[in-house]
């Protein structure tokens, strides 16, 4: 059975948007509730000739999910969760794509999931988990209204990334709706490439043979286009390729148990070098860190004035006045002597570094950290809402945000600089995120169309500078439509045209999120 | 000045769980928190010791594992605390919980200001301050949200009622009840926590504190609990399929039909 297919009108515009504020625009939209009805409607609009644009939460912020003309797939509407197994003390769950992620974490540390669906298998393994201790999916991308289904297709990551990875270390099979309507069912562990060289074999039989990307990835967080490396596990191609190859219908996820411990610390320190020198020193210090999270200077005066103008915002933290910057960080561990001993080391180091250990926030119980994960929401939010602001007055501004990643070695240069370029060309910005792994988004905030310019063309020379200090121009949010230029600054025209080849393998007519990765134009 | 405050242990989710058998609130020791309206009173000692100098003693009467969250107490800004903890105190309401508190504040000898959160969330009568006051003969100022002045003598509070707030000035010792302000409580500093592992604790039992058994734990409260129970939510969510027109039509119909406006 097809799901209904809609025009789009004004009553569904919404659904021609994503957070990343840019709008697009489409035909048609529909929301199948099951696999079936997802296949029917990609044959049928498949063989129409019909661009496809799968949204799940539409949290991006890489404008992946907002359609280029049209057909709006919407899986919202399949939020279930199909099962779980049990296998070597292991928790594993599946869900439907739409799932949110916040319903997710409620379901797993309530240990309340609706059972209707389960099988036998399924029911033991439920039983199980229910007398184990708590069991987390750690990945964290902040925007808990994320769906599992865009996470994969993004390789999503967060704060906790740090220490637990990004998705795609917590996927372990999935299927995948071909553009016939077919499916790849891929499980972690089966289907190796032999070198580049991938064959995959759908459930109706299909053969379909991938030629890999030459190009190595770079070693730090990525989300960068295709995975690529010799030999690589199938399931690792199709998380984060952006909506491009196909549907997620279904997503395996490993569970791993919620420490017992885990303390947020958020320390203050009078400037950015003096930070960087702390994070370099902690994370060779303790190994027990969950994450790493920068607040800059004009973060915190962001969140300063917020707190002031805004209700919503009035129960923030009040930021010591003499700060400049701020880092988070977290510590998970087994027990309480081990904790103790981790957050009193880092209260050595950031004393060595100037910060002053009366002048911190430590939270110890989920009701002090909730409150440390609010003021590190804020900031995305509070960008978010300057910027509204602004497009009252200049409707073509959007935000412009960063996300890029170095090497350990290149932080303090990468740093340097942002303010640099930055501050010569006048611009107003914050930086904040995942200092731990190198990785901050700089978030220009343009007063007016030249400054978008300006940052816009600041952007393109990063993505330059930071290929060649050997990072990733797209660490977690996905290429999508915004970034897709900086691809090829990172992988060249062999590289690109190599991915292309992978996409038309699975994707022939070039429908599926048309506009992610590839400029339309270039993959014709 | 001497500032006392009493804090509670109560359940850290907001999902209290009761025992099948005894129906008694199961107090599971790690996941246990203060009462949040505690760390409000804490947080006004905290500042008033901040202008006027003097010490901040935090006081409980719980189980021996309440000397955790005392510990935490003192990360976030006591002195030190005292820990009333002995069978004798089982099964206290809150007449018998207000007594062994005003022992315990005896023991201290003399004492300027207690603070108190207005109400636990999970017992919530609210009882605890004015009962406290009544015990020890001091004057009272419930739902305070700010303190405007303390010397020697007085105190000056802005307190919420029923029509809007109130300042007023009373002669110390005092009892003041806090709700929640503009501002959150601070949060423990690293230094703070380093100092709340040293932070004296000192225990009482009941024998140490003099205290008249026939007025602690069950034979000192008059209170009894017939009956409690988690009240379940019957509340349901029906999809009506109308539009909006239909929809308010619906509705109110519905008021209507439950008495509602005319
Ligand atoms: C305030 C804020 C903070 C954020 N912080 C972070 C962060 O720290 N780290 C981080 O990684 N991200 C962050 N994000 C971004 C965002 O939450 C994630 O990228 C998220 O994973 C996207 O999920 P979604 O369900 O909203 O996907 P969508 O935006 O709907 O879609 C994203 C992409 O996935 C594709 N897709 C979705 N579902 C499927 C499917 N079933 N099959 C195939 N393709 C599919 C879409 O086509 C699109 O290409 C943040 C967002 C906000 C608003």
């Amino acid at each position: 059975m097809k799901s209904e297919i809609r025009p789009i009108d004004e009553s569904l515009s919404e659904f021609l948007r994503d957070e990343s504020r840019s709008t697009g625009s489409a035909d048609t939209i529909s929301f199948p509730t099951s696999e079936e009805e997802i296949r029917e409607t990609v044959k049928s609009e498949y063989s129409q000739g019909h661009r496809i644009t799968v949204q799940g939460g539409r949290t991006g912020l890489a404008a992946a999910a907002v359609p280029n003309g049209g057909h709006v797939l919407n899986l919202s509407r399949m939020n279930k969760i199909l099962g779980m197994r049990q296998e070597n003390g292991v928790f594993y769950v599946t869900v439907e794509p739409g799932t949110v992620l916040s319903e997710l974490k409620k379901a797993l540390s309530s240990k309340k999931i609706p059972t209707a669906a389960f099988d036998a298998q399924s029911m033991e393994a439920y039983r199980a988990f229910c007398a184990s201790p708590l069991q987390q999916f750690p990945p964290d991308p902040t925007e808990s209204s994320a769906t599992i289904g865009g996470m994969t297709a993004c390789n999503a990551s967060g704060a906790r990334s740090y220490h637990y990875g990004a998705t795609r270390n917590w996927v372990e099979g999935l299927r995948l709706v071909l553009s016939d309507g077919d499916v790849l069912l891929l499980k972690r562990g089966q289907t190796f490439a032999d070198g580049k060289k991938l064959t995959l074999t759908s459930v109706g039989g299909r053969t379909i043979t991938v030629d890999l990307p030459s190009h190595t990835m770079p070693k730090t967080k990525n989300a960068s286009g295709y995975f690529t490396a010799d030999n690589m596990d199938a399931v690792d191609l199709i998380i984060g390729s952006d909506g491009t190859l196909g549907v997620l219908s279904a997503i395996e996820l490993r569970l791993c148990p919620e420490p017992e411990i885990m303390w947020g610390l958020t320390c203050f320190f009078g400037s950015e070098d003096s930070a960087a020198r702390f994070v370099d020193l902690t994370r060779r210090a303790i190994g027990n860190l969950a994450s790493l999270e920068y607040f800059d200077c004009g973060a915190l005066t962001l969140l300063r004035r917020q707190k002031e103008q805004t209700t919503a915002f009035a129960r923030l933290e009040k930021i010591p006045e003499d700060a400049d910057c701020a880092v988070y960080t977290e510590i998970h561990c087994q027990n309480e002597d081990e904790a103790y001993r981790s957050l009193f080391t880092v209260g050595d180091i950031m004393r060595q570094c100037g910060a002053d250990e009366s002048k911190t926030w430590v939270a110890r119980t989920a009701q002090d950290r909730d409150r440390l994960y609010f003021f590190r929401h804020a900031t995305p939010e509070s960008v978010n809402m300057t910027i509204d602001k602004r497009k009252k007055e200049t409707p073509g501004l959007t935000k412009l945000g960063s996300d890029m990643s170095v090497p350990d070695e290149a932080l303090v240069r990468v740093l340097h600089m942002y303010n640099e370029d930055l501050q010569a060309a006048g611009l107003e910005y914050v930086k904040f995120g995942h200092i731990g792994n190198n990785h901050l988004h700089v978030n220009i905030l343009p007063r007016n169309m030249e400054d978008y310019k300006a940052g816009k063309a600041i952007f393109k020379k990063w993505a330059e500078e930071i290929t060649k200090m050997g990072g990733a121009v797209s660490a977690e949010h996905g290429v999508g439509k915004l970034k897709a230029a900086f691809l090829e600054v990172m992988y060249g025209h062999e590289g690109i045209a190599a991915m292309a080849r992978i996409k038309r393998s699975f994707d022939p007519a070039g429908l599926f999120g048309t506009g992610n990765l590839f400029n339309p134009a270039d993959f014709e | 000045m001497k500032f006392i405050v009493c804090v509670k242990q109560v359940p850290g989710s907001n999902e209290v769980r009761l025992d099948p058998e005894t129906h008694a609130i199961i107090r599971d020791a790690h996941a246990a928190v203060i009462n949040p309206l505690d760390y409000v009173a804490l947080d006004c000692a905290v500042k008033l010791k901040r202008r006027n100098g003097g010490e901040i003693i935090a006081l409980s009467m719980g189980i021996p594992a309440t000397e955790r969250l005392l510990r935490d107490a003192c990360a976030r800004g006591a002195d030190r605390a005292m820990l009333l903890t002995d069978r004798a105190f089982a099964g206290s309401d809150t007449l018998a919980t207000s007594y062994a508190l005003s022992l315990g504040i005896e023991k201290e000898g003399s004492c300027d200001l207690i603070l108190c959160g207005k109400n636990a969330i999970d017992g919530d009568t609210a009882q605890i301050g004015p009962e406290l006051a009544a015990t020890l003969g001091y004057n009272l100022i419930t739902d305070v949200t700010e303190v405007i002045d303390i010397d020697k003598k007085f105190i000056t509070a802005v307190k919420t009622t029923d029509s809007g707030s109130e300042t007023v000035k009373a002669a110390l010792p005092a009892v003041i009840t806090l709700l929640n302000g503009r501002e959150m409580p601070a949060l423990p500093t690293v230094s703070g926590v380093r100092y709340s592992l040293e932070a004296p604790v000192d225990k009482y039992t009941a024998a140490e504190l003099g205290a008249d058994t026939s007025r602690t734990g069950f034979a000192g409260s008059p209170t009894s609990v017939v009956k409690t129970f988690v009240s379940e939510n019957t509340r349901e969510c029906r999809d009506m399929g109308l539009d909006a027109a239909a929809a308010a039509a619906f509705l109110i119909d519905e008021i209507r039909k439950a008495g509602g406006a005319q």
